[in-house]
């Protein structure tokens, strides 16, 4: 990949996180010279929740946490059968260390997460410990057939820096022996190879560069201040559970959680097409939201929280009746709301063009996969069809044009056990 | 040059070439105007289309055709809205899919249906597609698809569980999704062969007849003297209702007897689903019972709306439409079917 004169810088990136590997990255380098922060001399002072990202990232005004803007999940299997040797924890070791002392845990430098499969875990004799809820990717609604990820294990890199992402990635396949002024002991495929590399993105003004993709309408619907294809903020800071909620409490993973991980087609052209601003609005959020106009623009004027209130949810049923239709938003509440009400999951999604196709790469953490079964199910709103104006995914939020192509399950470990861990660590 | 400049210089190629053909230009500009003097009630469309089988397949509990014919308009239902569909510039064929029981051959109207194209293994199109209903064609589930030039394409057609409640020796079936998938050759000179006439009688208060399609159902509605029970009959508007009361059929877990409401468009006798059908029951003027029906398929009842009710004596049944059939129509149903009256009949 070359970078030519005039060739705008973002628009090279774009291309380049896209594509991968190490000439897109070569490429990115010559053109970006601003200096990335560097990481810890001693990674084990970091912190032991390898999912806490919050407070190392920005947030807006209304403390909604933006995520790094740009991500990669690499999907990777142990080289062999049988449960991991010492020697591949070595690699394992060395490589994760590399990302740690090369980059400051930021937005700005890289952050990073390894998770594990219940595939994985199978290669060990004794199961997980009983309060791990990790059960096999499974199919969540009555219409989908998803390919179940059952790879080993997935590292999930994000950061605001495009090349970084890119050459984190190039030391982990052994294509850089230093990365950010740090020697790269053993590349991560020495032990384990990549099966998949998906990228994604997410900010304002992402979308709408990248909506010349299938899927997405011609027209250039995606607005420009749109986090998210669909055209809307989400993950405000009141919808989501804290890192607190979502982490195991007790037991050998202590620290830890789980995570769940779809792909979702997203096919927009009766998104877009079909339907107005105001029945976007209702099939995103709630019809009262549409009817009192409680969303403006891209949702700017929502603030830390999506605006759903108790009897919105509750009404959810009401709303199918007078206005055929009920809400995203509404539906998945129901289940994602402890008896105290506290929020579930906590939503990290980012868009993708991988393939030139508009798709969203749903991670979720919670402490347990039920609970994004369940919220699942409640999203599913099979219980609505019923009332004839719902259908199993028309008029039933935004079923009607996502399309979920891959699911997998995944435990995070604390960091203490993040090096292939047996499924019952000391 | 971007994807969509490519794709449009693509298609400009394309009509250049057509423009070639002489009389072969769009489609599309052929299509009659909607009458504007339709009645409000189901009618004769302007023109007739026909349609061509692309396949028909097995898979799962479900047996499923696909089809094909030139874009449609059409109108979608939403409560008691109705939103018409237009064609688009760039829509290349209407894909129709109709899915039924393999054992019995009753199609099924209340599963979700998508549809995924892709060609040598990349997506064109995926499209949730809407249940249907069309003279022609009756109950199906069918969308415009853009996009696609002339060529090899795999179709995908996934069926969603059913949302209507198996009954009788449907218990425990139609839970699952399944796909079928057909291999199609998009040729607009093929597709050019299909049937399509202007109509003198458009406008009249009828409707064209069903296709015969080979092997493939159209969703018509078993006759009254084919259900169990001593069937009644009743007509609203143009909705045809016939009624039964019998012993609960299996899946039913409720005591006393069950009233069966089956009803069907007038001329073609289709099936029609996804109402919302309440009734209430009076014996010797007094009301006993008052009820929501629940869409349901049962292999001998055929696809109805059903509920409990108590045992002894005849009765006046009344049947109200809360919502009228929340399925899209093709031309010359757009308009039917909206405020049916209450229809009264004595089982």
């Amino acid at each position: 990949m070359e970078a030519r004169a005039g060739y705008d810088r973002r628009e090279f990136l774009k291309a380049a996180v896209a594509a991968g590997g190490v000439a897109a990255l070569s490429a990115c380098l010559d053109i970006t010279d601003d200096p990335v922060p560097t990481g810890v001399d001693d990674p084990t002072t970091l912190p032991e929740r390898q999912h806490a990202w919050n407070d190392r990232v920005r947030t807006d005004e209304y403390g909604n946490v933006k995520l790094p803007r740009h991500q990669s999940l690499l999907y990777l299997n142990l080289d062999h059968e049988g449960t991991p040797t010492e020697t591949d924890r070595e690699v394992v070791r060395d490589a994760l260390r590399t990302l740690d002392r090369a980059y400051e845990r930021s937005n700005e430098g890289l952050l990073h997460s390894i998770a594990y499969s219940p595939s994985y875990f199978e290669r060990f004799d004794a199961s997980l410990p009983e309060e791990i809820d990790l059960p096999p990717p499974r199919r969540l609604s009555p219409f989908e057939e998803p390919k179940f990820d059952t790879q080993d294990a997935l590292l999930h890199l994000a950061s605001d820096r495009a090349d970084v992402i890119l050459a984190a990635e190039a030391a982990l396949n052994g294509e850089r022996e230093r990365v950010n002024g740090i020697t790269v002991d053993a590349p991560l495929t020495d032990a384990m190879s990549i099966a998949d590399r998906r990228s994604g993105f997410v900010g304002s003004g992402m979308p709408a560069e990248r909506q010349d993709v299938g899927g997405i309408p011609d027209g250039n619907p995606v607005p420009e201040a749109s986090p998210l294809f669909m055209g809307f903020e989400a993950g405000f800071r009141g919808n989501q559970a804290t890192e607190d909620y979502v982490t195991i409490g007790e037991g050998a993973f202590a620290g830890g959680t789980t995570k769940h991980v779809s792909r979702l087609r997203q096919r927009l052209a009766d998104w877009y097409g079909e339907q107005d601003f105001e029945q976007r609005v209702a099939e995103l959020f709630s019809p009262a939201h549409a009817a009192d106009g409680l969303v403006e623009g891209v949702g700017e004027n929502l603030g830390s929280d999506s605006g759903l209130t108790p009897e919105m949810i509750e009404n959810v049923r009401e709303h199918a009746r007078e206005f055929g239709r009920v809400g995203h938003a509404q539906k998945a509440a129901r289940a994602n709301r402890d008896d105290e009400g506290n929020v579930r999951l906590l939503r990290r999604h980012v868009e993708s063009t991988d393939g030139d196709v508009a798709a969203l790469h749903f991670p979720s953490l919670q402490r347990g996969i039920s609970a994004f079964e369940e919220v699942r199910e409640a999203m599913n709103g099979t219980d609505l069809t019923d009332e004839p104006a719902i259908r199993q995914r028309v008029n039933n939020g935004i079923l009607e044009y996502i399309f979920t192509t891959h699911r997998g399950n995944f435990l995070v470990p604390p960091r203490r056990h993040r090096i292939l861990p047996p499924s019952r660590p000391e | 040059m971007n994807r969509r400049a490519f794709l449009a210089a693509g298609s400009a190629a394309g009509v250049a070439a057509l423009a070639g053909c002489g009389s072969l230009e769009s489609r599309a500009i052929d299509i009659p105007p909607v009458l504007d003097d339709r009645p409000d009630a189901v009618y004769v469309p302007g023109h007739v289309e026909g349609m061509d089988m692309v396949g028909m397949g097995t898979v799962g509990d479900y047996a499923v055709a696909l089809s094909y014919s030139y874009p449609h308009r059409f109108w979608t239902v939403t409560g008691d809205e109705r939103e018409r569909t237009s064609i688009e510039d760039a829509d290349a064929v209407h894909l129709m899919a109709t899915v039924w029981d393999r054992k019995s051959g009753m199609v099924l109207p209340d599963v979700g249906v998508a549809v995924e194209i892709t060609q040598d293994g990349s997506l064109v199109a995926e499209e949730t597609i809407y249940a249907m209903l069309s003279q022609p064609m009756g109950v199906h589930h069918g969308a415009n698809f853009a996009g696609l030039d002339e060529g090899d394409y795999e179709v995908a057609v996934r069926v969603g569980a059913t949302t209507s409640r198996p009954t009788g020796a449907f218990v425990g079936r139609f839970d699952e999704p399944a796909t079928a998938t057909f291999d199609f050759t998009f040729d607009r000179s093929e597709m050019r062969e299909i049937r399509f006439d202007r109509l003198d009688r458009g406008g009249e208060r009828d409707a064209l007849e069903a296709m015969s399609m080979e092997n493939v159902p159209t969703g018509t509605a078993p006759a009254a003297d084919e259900l169990p029970g001593g069937t009644v009959t009743a007509t609203a508007g143009d909705v045809r209702y016939v009624a039964t009361v019998l012993e609960p059929p299996a899946g039913v877990d409720s005591v006393g007897s069950y009233l069966a409401v089956s009803p069907r468009t007038r001329y073609n006798g289709y099936h029609l689903s996804r109402m919302g059908l309440a009734v209430t029951l009076d014996r010797d003027g007094e009301s006993i019972a008052e009820a929501e029906l629940t869409r349901t398929i049962d292999p001998e009842l055929g696809y109805h709306y059903g509920t409990t009710v108590p045992d002894g004596g005849n009765g006046e049944v009344s049947i109200a439409v809360d919502t009228p059939p929340q399925v899209a129509r093709h031309e010359g149903y757009e308009t039917a079917f909206f405020d049916v009256p209450t229809a009264t009949l004595s089982v």
